[in-house]
C-alpha cells in the first residue's frame, strides 16, 4: 500500500497523465459473496452520460462503513473502537481485509453487481479538520482564483455561453461552490411544481409580464455594471427567468407528474427501518426523486448535485450513524433500480447515470465518548453500469496515524475528479486544465 | 485606510444608508426627522435605544399574541403545570390555534421577524441578527425552540457588551450546550474529550481556522469546557396556556458537572436525575497557547475552566480582534474592504477593549462607514430585505394594532407555508450548520431570486393564503397614505415615490422608462387601476438588481 501511494504521488509530481489503475481486491472479477448479486460486466461509457453527485455532508465516519476485518488494522481498529466498533460478524466481505457495513443498505448488492467502485482513503495534503475549509477544497478542487468549483469551471468550459441553462442543476436551495464558475453557474430547483415567474398574480392586470421584468435582469447583465452584487443578482435573476421557461415546465411550472414503482426510504412501506423502528428520513430520496423526474421529463440536465447532512457524529454515533446509512444505500439503491424504468430519447436512465458520493473528510480513529472528532482520510465511491466495481483507493495503515490520530490519505481526491472529468463527462482535452495540473486517473472508468 | 473619525454632519440618504444597515431601515418622514438631529447624538441614542418610547411596542408585544417568547415551545410533559393566562386572538403573525404553542420553528421565526418590523429600538434587533450568523446554532440539533428563542434573547441582552462576556455567555447558554456536545464532553479520569465545540468556537466563533491555535489547543481547550452544561427546575418549563399539563424547557442554568452536588437539590440535571452527582469535568492544568492553565480554578469568580475561554481574547486579543472586524465589517460597512482598512478596526476594537458598545458608536459614525462608495456595497440578506419592505409598505405599529383583524404580516404563515426564509436563503434559528450563512453576493443564486421574486409579489400584490379555513393577506399592504401621502400626478411621480420608500440602489434611466411606458402607454390617472399599477411597480423595484442592495 506505501508502495503503491508512492507511485501514485510520484506520477502526479512528473505529470504522468492517464495511468490507468486496475482494481485490487474484492468486487472487479468476483462476486463478493454477498446480496445474491452475480457481478455483470461493466457497459461501456454512454455517449449521453449523467453525473449525479451526493453530497455527505460533514465528515462521516467511513472508517465503520467499511471497516478492517482482517489483518493488522483490525486490532488497532478494535482498540480504538472499544464501544462504537463494528462486529465482523455484520459485515460482508470486500477482501484486502476490509469489510462492508450491513447497515449500508443496498450496497452490497450493488457490489455484488459489480457496480461500485470504492475510493477508500481519498484526501488531500495538509488537512486542517475544519469542515468549511475542507468543504471549500473539495469544493474547488484545485487552488483556483476567485472560488470557483471544479463543476463551475466544467460549465464555464463546456456550456454554451447563452444556453445550456438547465446542463447543471441542483436540487439543494444553496448553490456550493463547487458549482460555481467564474462566468456562470448551477440553477437550484427544489421542487416539481410552481417553477414559474410569480406573474400568476398579476392575471387580469395588463403589465408588466415576466419580459417586463426579465428587461431589468437582462439589462444589468449588457450594461457596464461591475458592482459585484449588483451583478451577482442580475445573473441570478436571469438565470431562474431562462430556466422556467424551458418547455418542460408546463403550466404553472411544474413538471410532468410520475409515479414510480420503485419503493424509497421515506415511503411508508419502505422495508428497512431506522433502529427504533420508526420510518427512515426522505431528505436523500426527495432529492433523488426529483432528480429522477427530472430525467423521465426530458430536462437536459448533464449534472446534478444533492446531499444528505448530519454526518458530523461528534455524539450519538451509535444511533445516528446506522440510521444515515441506512439511509444513503438504500437512497442508492433504489435511485438505481428506479433510474432502470426511465427511458429517455438517449437511452435507459440506468445506463446513463453515474452516482458519486463524496464527503470532506473522514474522522478520528480513536472515538470520544459516543462519537468521533474530525478526522482526515475519507471515502468516496461510484455507482454505475459503467463503472468497473472494486477497490480504487488504498486503505490507511492505522499503525500510522499522523500526529494527531489521523489516517494519512493515499488517493488524492483530484484523481477522482480527473477520472470523471476525463472519462465521463468527455473532457479529455481539458481535464488537466480544469484542475490545474495532471492528476492520475483511476481505472473505474 | 479606514477614516474612523466621526461626521459631523449628514444628508437624508446618509440617514437612510444608515438606518438601513443598523436597524431595518426609516421611512422618508422619519428619515428626514432624524437627519434634522447632529449624526454625533442621534447615532449614540440609536445605539442607546434612548430615543425611542417603546410602550406601544411592549403593550403589542405582550397582547396581541398568546405565542409571547416563553410560551413559544413544548414537546416533553413532566409533571406539574405552569399557570399562563391566554390571551385573546387576534394573534400577532396569525400563529396556528392550538398548535401555536408546541415546538415550533416557523411559529418562533415568525416571532423574531414580527420585533424586527416593530421594534422601535431595530439596533437591538440588528445586532440579535447580526451575532446569530456569528454563533449560528440551529433547532434541528437543539429541538427546543424556546431554548432557540432563549438564545436569541441573549444576543439582545448582551449583544452590546464585552466580546470576551458574550463569548463565555454564549458559551454557557443551554442551547449552544447542546448543539455542539457540550453537554457530552467528558473529560473525567481517562475519558476522550469531544472537541466539537472547542474546535468551532475558535475557528467560527473568535478567531478564523488556522488563526493563531493548532488542534493541540483544540484537545487541551476541549478538556477545560468538559462538563459544561446546565440544569433546570420546575420553574423552567413553561406550559401550554390551553393545556397546562404540556410543557416544555424554556432556559436552564449553567452548571459544570465536576462531581459537585447541585442546591437547591431539586433542580434536575440535564440528561439525568436529580439524585445524580455528575462528574465530567477534567482535572489539573493544561497547556492552552503555549501557556498553563488551571482549569480546576474557580478565582475571579469564574467557572472551571472560564479561564481558558476568556484566554481566547486576553492571550490571542490581536487575532481575534481581526476575526472580529472581518465580521462587523461585511455585515455593516462593505465586503471590499482593504487589508487596511481591516487593520484599522481591528485596532480600534483592541484599543476598545472589545466593548462592542464603543466600538459600533466609533464604527457606525465614522467618515469611513459614511463613505459613498459603501452606500449599497452589500447584498442584503433576506430575512432583513423582507423585514424592510414589510417597514415600508405595511401599516406601522400604532395603526396596525389598533385594526380588526390587527394589520400584522402574518408572519407565521409567511415563514411556514410559505417558506420564505428556507427558500430565500436564511432559515432563520436554523441554519444547516455552526458556520452560518455567507453574506454578501452568497445570499444571491436561481433560487433565492426566485423566491425574493415570490415574496416581493407576496408584498406588494396582495398575495393570500388560507389557514383553517380563513384567508390572510401575508402582508396586509395596501395603497395608503402611508405608500401615497398625496396623490401622485404623473407615473414619475409614483416611481419617484416607491424608490424613496424601498431605496434600491440606482436603477437605469432605461429601465425605469422602460417600466413606465408598459405601466402607463398613454396618460395617466390616479385611480384604481392605477394603484394596481403602483403595486406591480413597487414588485419591479423589490425584484430589480438594484433592489437587493443596501
Amino acid at each position: 500500500m506505501t508502495t503503491r501511494r508512492a507511485f501514485i504521488q510520484t506520477l502526479g509530481a512528473t505529470g504522468a497523465a492517464l495511468a490507468g489503475f486496475t482494481a485490487c481486491g474484492g468486487g472487479g472479477g468476483k462476486a463478493s459473496g454477498s446480496g445474491g448479486g452475480t457481478t455483470q460486466p461493466p457497459i461501456p461509457v454512454p455517449a449521453s452520460p449523467i453525473l449525479v453527485i451526493v453530497n455527505i455532508d460533514g465528515g462521516w465516519d467511513w472508517l465503520n462503513v467499511l471497516p478492517p476485518n482482517a489483518g493488522a488494522n483490525l486490532g488497532i481498529y478494535q482498540a480504538k473502537r472499544a464501544t462504537l466498533g463494528i462486529d465482523g460478524a455484520s459485515l460482508s466481505d470486500l477482501g484486502n481485509g476490509i469489510g462492508l457495513n450491513g447497515d449500508f443498505t443496498g450496497m452490497d448488492q450493488l457490489h455484488a453487481l459489480g457496480r461500485v467502485a470504492w475510493i477508500e482513503g481519498i484526501g488531500m495534503p495538509n488537512p486542517n479538520l475544519s469542515h468549511f475549509t475542507s468543504i471549500d477544497l473539495w469544493g474547488q478542487g484545485a487552488a483556483m482564483p476567485a472560488g470557483t468549483g471544479w463543476l463551475g469551471r466544467f460549465a464555464d468550459s463546456a456550456f454554451s455561453p447563452t444556453g445550456d441553462v438547465l446542463r447543471g442543476l441542483t436540487v439543494t436551495s444553496d448553490l456550493p461552490v463547487m458549482l460555481k464558475g467564474a462566468s456562470r453557474s448551477f440553477v437550484s430547483i427544489t421542487g416539481a411544481g410552481g417553477y414559474v415567474y410569480p406573474a400568476y398574480l398579476l392575471s387580469g392586470s395588463t403589465v408588466p409580464d415576466g419580459a417586463t421584468l426579465e428587461t431589468g435582469w437582462g439589462s444589468a447583465l449588457t450594461a457596464t455594471s461591475t458592482d459585484p452584487g449588483y451583478v451577482a443578482a442580475a445573473q441570478a435573476g436571469k438565470l431562474f427567468f431562462d430556466a422556467q421557461n424551458n418547455a418542460a415546465f408546463g403550466a404553472g411550472g411544474s413538471l410532468a407528474t410520475r409515479t414510480t414503482t420503485v419503493l424509497y426510504p421515506g415511503d411508508a412501506t419502505y422495508p428497512v427501518k431506522r433502529l427504533d423502528g420508526s420510518s427512515l428520513t426522505s431528505a436523500l430520496s426527495s432529492q433523488f426523486k426529483l432528480i429522477a423526474q427530472m430525467i423521465a421529463a426530458g430536462l437536459p440536465a448533464q449534472v446534478f448535485f444533492s446531499r444528505l447532512g448530519g454526518w458530523d457524529t461528534h455524539s450519538n454515533q451509535a444511533v445516528d450513524h446506522p440510521n444515515l446509512q441506512r439511509t444513503l444505500g438504500g437512497s442508492i439503491k433504489a435511485l438505481y433500480d428506479d433510474l432502470a424504468t426511465i427511458t429517455t430519447a438517449s437511452g435507459n436512465a440506468q445506463d446513463r447515470v453515474m452516482i458519486l458520493a463524496y464527503s470532506e473528510f473522514g474522522r478520528r480513529v480513536q472515538e470520544n465518548n459516543g462519537g468521533t472528532d474530525h478526522g482526515t482520510a475519507g471515502l468516496s465511491f461510484c455507482v454505475g453500469k459503467a463503472v468497473k466495481g472494486g477497490l480504487y483507493g488504498g486503505y490507511p495503515d492505522l499503525s500510522n496515524l499522523d500526529a494527531n490520530g489521523n489516517m494519512k490519505f493515499t488517493t488524492d481526491f483530484r484523481s477522482l475528479y480527473a477520472t470523471v472529468l476525463d472519462r465521463w463527462l468527455g473532457q479529455a482535452t481539458t481535464t488537466d486544465s480544469l484542475l490545474g495540473t495532471t492528476y492520475p486517473r483511476l481505472g473505474f472508468l | 485606510m479606514a477614516v474612523l473619525n466621526a461626521i459631523s454632519s449628514w444628508s437624508v440618504a446618509d440617514v437612510q444608508h444608515f438606518a438601513r444597515r443598523a436597524g431595518f431601515g426609516l421611512t422618508p418622514a422619519d428619515a428626514t426627522a432624524l437627519q434634522a438631529q447632529a449624526p454625533g447624538t442621534a447615532i449614540d441614542a440609536w445605539i442607546d435605544g434612548t430615543a425611542y418610547d417603546a410602550t406601544a411596542f411592549n403593550t403589542a408585544l405582550l397582547t396581541a399574541d398568546v405565542v409571547t417568547e416563553p410560551l413559544v415551545s413544548a414537546n416533553t410533559s413532566a409533571a406539574g403545570s405552569v399557570d399562563v393566562p391566554a390571551v385573546a386572538a387576534p394573534h400577532a403573525f396569525l400563529a396556528e390555534g392550538t398548535n401555536a404553542w408546541r415546538n415550533n420553528l416557523n411559529t418562533a421565526q415568525a416571532l423574531c421577524a414580527w420585533r424586527m418590523q416593530q421594534n422601535p429600538y431595530a439596533f437591538q434587533e440588528r445586532m440579535a441578527l447580526f451575532w446569530h450568523n456569528l454563533f449560528a446554532t440551529g433547532w434541528h440539533k437543539v429541538s427546543n425552540a424556546a431554548l432557540m428563542l432563549n438564545q436569541f434573547q441573549l444576543f439582545r441582552s448582551q449583544g452590546l457588551g464585552k466580546f470576551d462576556d458574550l463569548l463565555v455567555a454564549v458559551s454557557k447558554d443551554p442551547a449552544m450546550l447542546i448543539w455542539l456536545d457540550s453537554v457530552l464532553n467528558n473529560a473525567s479520569g481517562t475519558n476522550v474529550p469531544n472537541e466539537n465545540y472547542a474546535r468551532e468556537v475558535m475557528e467560527l466563533y473568535s478567531l478564523g481556522a488556522d488563526n493563531g491555535y493548532n488542534q493541540t489547543d483544540i484537545t487541551q481547550l476541549a478538556r477545560a469546557l468538559s462538563g459544561w452544561s446546565f440544569t433546570f427546575a420546575e420553574a423552567d418549563y413553561i406550559a401550554n396556556p390551553t393545556n397546562p399539563t404540556q410543557l416544555t424547557l424554556a432556559t436552564g442554568r449553567f452548571k459544570v458537572y465536576d462531581g459537585s452536588a447541585i442546591a437547591p437539590d431539586t433542580r434536575l440535571w440535564w440528561g439525568g436525575a436529580a439524585t445524580t452527582s455528575y462528574s465530567m469535568h477534567g482535572t489539573g492544568t493544561i497547556s492552552l497557547f503555549a501557556r498553563t492553565l488551571d482549569i480546576t480554578t474557580t478565582a475571579n469568580g469564574w467557572a472551571k475552566g472560564e479561564n481558558a475561554v476568556r484566554s481566547i481574547v486576553s492571550v490571542l486579543g490581536a487575532n481575534c480582534a481581526q476575526f472580529l472586524a472581518k465580521r462587523l465589517l461585511t455585515h455593516f460597512v462593505t465586503s471590499g474592504y482593504s487589508a487596511q482598512d481591516l487593520n484599522d478596526v481591528a485596532a480600534l476594537i483592541q484599543s476598545s477593549a472589545f466593548d462592542l458598545r464603543a466600538i459600533m458608536k466609533i464604527l457606525l459614525k465614522s467618515q469611513y462607514f459614511f463613505d459613498p462608495t459603501n452606500h449599497y456595497s452589500l447584498v442584503e440578506g433576506p430575512v432583513s430585505w423582507v423585514v424592510r419592505a414589510a417597514r415600508m409598505l405595511c401599516p406601522p405599529l400604532a395603526t396596525a394594532s389598533t385594526q380588526s383583524p390587527r394589520g400584522y404580516p402574518a408572519w407565521r404563515l409567511v415563514t411556514n407555508s410559505a417558506n420564505t426564509f428556507d427558500q430565500t436563503g436564511m432559515r432563520l434559528l436554523d441554519p444547516n450548520g455552526p458556520n452560518g450563512w455567507k453574506e454578501h453576493t452568497a445570499w444571491l443564486n436561481s433560487n433565492t431570486m426566485r423566491y425574493r421574486t415570490k415574496v416581493a409579489a407576496a408584498l406588494t400584490l396582495g398575495e393570500t393564503r388560507s389557514y383553517s379555513g380563513t384567508t390572510y393577506p401575508l402582508f396586509p399592504a395596501a395603497v395608503t397614505t402611508d405608500w401615497f401621502p398625496a396623490a401622485p400626478a404623473s407615473a414619475q411621480a409614483v416611481y419617484d415615490r416607491l424608490v424613496a420608500l424601498l431605496q434600491p440602489a440606482a436603477i437605469p434611466a432605461s429601465v425605469s422608462a422602460a417600466w413606465l411606458s408598459a405601466l402607463w402607454p398613454s396618460t395617466f390617472t390616479w385611480d384604481a387601476a392605477a394603484q394596481t399599477k403602483a403595486r406591480e411597480l413597487a414588485f419591479l423595484i423589490l425584484c430589480s438588481p438594484a433592489g437587493q442592495l443596501y
